[in-house]
Order: C-alpha cells, then sequence, then structure tokens
C-alpha cells in the first residue's frame, strides 16, 4: 500500500512513457527532393545487403509514399542503422514501431 | 567533365579546370560549415539536413542519438572530405578512384548536393536554370553539374556490383 509519499506515477502512465517493450524499433527513410533514386537504391544495398529487386522496391515506396521501414530490431541496432544512413545523406529516424 | 566510368577496378572520370576549382570551393565551404563553432551555425538548415535529428518525436531520444553519433558522423566527412581533395586535381584533369576513394567521393558529392539543395530550396519539380546571369541561376547550374557527376559514379559503382554477381 502507497504511503503519501510514494510515487503519484500510475502503471498506465508508466506503460506509455516506456512504450511497449514487445513492440519492435524500425529504420525509417523519408522521402527528400535531393537523393538521386539510383543513389538510394544502392545505400540500401550496401548498407543492409538488400538484392537489387528489394531495394528498388524501397526505394519506390519512399518516393511513392514518403517514407519507407528499411530494418527492424533492437533500440540500439536501429540507431547504428540510422546513424550509418545519416553518414551516407539518406534521411533517416528511427522510432518504435506503431 | 567526362563522367565516371569503370576502368578495371578503378573509377575514372575527367574535369575541366573550372570545375575542379568549383568543386575546390564547395568541398572548402563544406569544411567550414562542418568545422565551425556550435554557436554561429545552430539551427543552420544545411546543417541540420547533414546532421539530422536521429528520433523526430522524442527530444530526449533525439539528445540522445546525437551525443551517441555526431561526433563520428562528423569524422567521416571529414575523412570523407579529405579524400575528395587529394584526389582532385587542382587545374582538371583525370579523376581515378580505387573503391574506398569512390564510396568518399559518393558521400562528399552528395553532401554537397544536400547542401546546395537546402540552400536553393531545390523540390522534386525544381528545372535546371536557363538564365545563368543570376547568382541563384549559377547555383543552380552547379548543382546539376553534382547531379551529373554523382549519378555517374552512382551508376559506374552499381554496374560493377552487378557485374560480380
Amino acid at each position: 500500500m502507497a504511503g503519501p509519499l510514494a510515487p503519484t506515477r500510475t502503471p498506465e502512465e508508466t506503460v506509455e512513457e516506456h512504450g511497449d517493450l514487445d513492440r519492435p524499433w524500425v529504420t525509417i527513410v523519408w522521402n527528400d527532393p535531393v537523393n538521386l533514386m539510383t543513389y538510394v537504391t544502392y545505400v540500401l544495398q550496401e548498407l543492409f545487403g538488400y538484392d537489387e529487386p528489394t531495394a528498388t522496391t524501397l526505394m519506390l515506396q519512399v518516393h511513392e509514399e514518403g517514407r519507407a521501414i528499411v530494418s527492424s530490431g533492437p533500440r540500439e541496432k536501429m540507431e547504428h542503422d540510422t546513424s550509418r544512413l545519416h553518414a551516407y545523406g539518406l534521411w533517416a529516424s528511427y522510432q518504435q514501431d506503431s | 567533365m567526362r563522367p565516371f566510368r569503370r576502368k578495371g577496378d578503378e573509377l575514372v572520370a575527367r574535369l575541366e579546370p573550372a570545375e575542379a576549382r568549383i568543386l575546390a570551393l564547395l568541398l572548402d565551404q563544406l569544411e567550414q560549415l562542418l568545422t565551425a563553432d556550435a554557436e554561429d551555425v545552430t539551427g543552420d538548415p544545411v546543417l541540420d539536413r547533414l546532421l539530422p535529428a536521429g528520433h523526430r518525436s522524442d527530444p530526449e531520444l533525439a539528445a540522445d542519438y546525437r551525443e551517441l553519433t555526431e561526433s563520428s558522423l562528423r569524422a567521416g566527412k571529414a575523412d570523407d572530405l579529405a579524400t575528395v581533395r587529394a584526389g582532385l586535381p587542382p587545374d582538371g584533369g583525370t579523376v581515378r578512384l580505387d573503391p574506398e576513394q569512390a564510396t568518399a567521393w559518393l558521400r562528399t558529392s552528395n553532401d554537397l548536393r544536400l547542401a546546395l539543395g537546402t540552400r536553393l530550396d531545390v523540390q522534386e519539380d525544381t528545372e535546371p536554370p536557363e538564365d545563368l546571369a543570376s547568382e541563384e541561376g549559377q547555383q543552380l547550374a552547379v548543382y546539376y553539374w553534382l547531379t551529373g557527376l554523382q549519378g555517374s559514379l552512382v551508376d559506374a559503382l552499381a554496374a560493377g556490383r552487378a557485374g560480380r554477381r
């Protein structure tokens, strides 16, 4: 039983604050007007080992839908993937999948 | 310019003297931006594009990401820039790159396009300039010249990779 000095945070808030641990993290590439389509395809192959058709499909998804998930996994891995994409100038970010 | 083509394991292009000088100037400008004091360039849209936020909605995660990655991203860009500068004939001529140097040229030419494209607010439907008398027209012409240079390098590298399979 919590006394008057116990934190008032409810379990619901805790879940919201830390996110659902079961939901994976993802790395997203966003569309931008500068990066060449051929370059985006090349970089996705280079960094993630995708074959050419897979990389092209992801590139087209970025181009047409504005974004594509290019990798998923633990948060630290997604941070790393995002920084590798940033090193190549792709417009990337990571987040917990919704 | 003779665009990049694959010759054996090398990527080879040829730059006119004026093209080599413009590229050298752009490298200097990129270096200045990347090495500027933080207070002088806070909020600069080009720097925000070259070193973007890792997380879009959580400032705490974005700050963590920056702390974790920014110094190595900056170091990588500085290394690439030095590689490009070392391989650039100052008065024009042949550029000859091994695969590792080619990757540095690929990333740096992309950074230059991102920097110019952001400054000039290039959109997907932006057309090459017709008016070369204005300063913006000239800068846009440089942007499109860089697009041709980088595009030829991507194509040559991609063709090489397809050939290895």
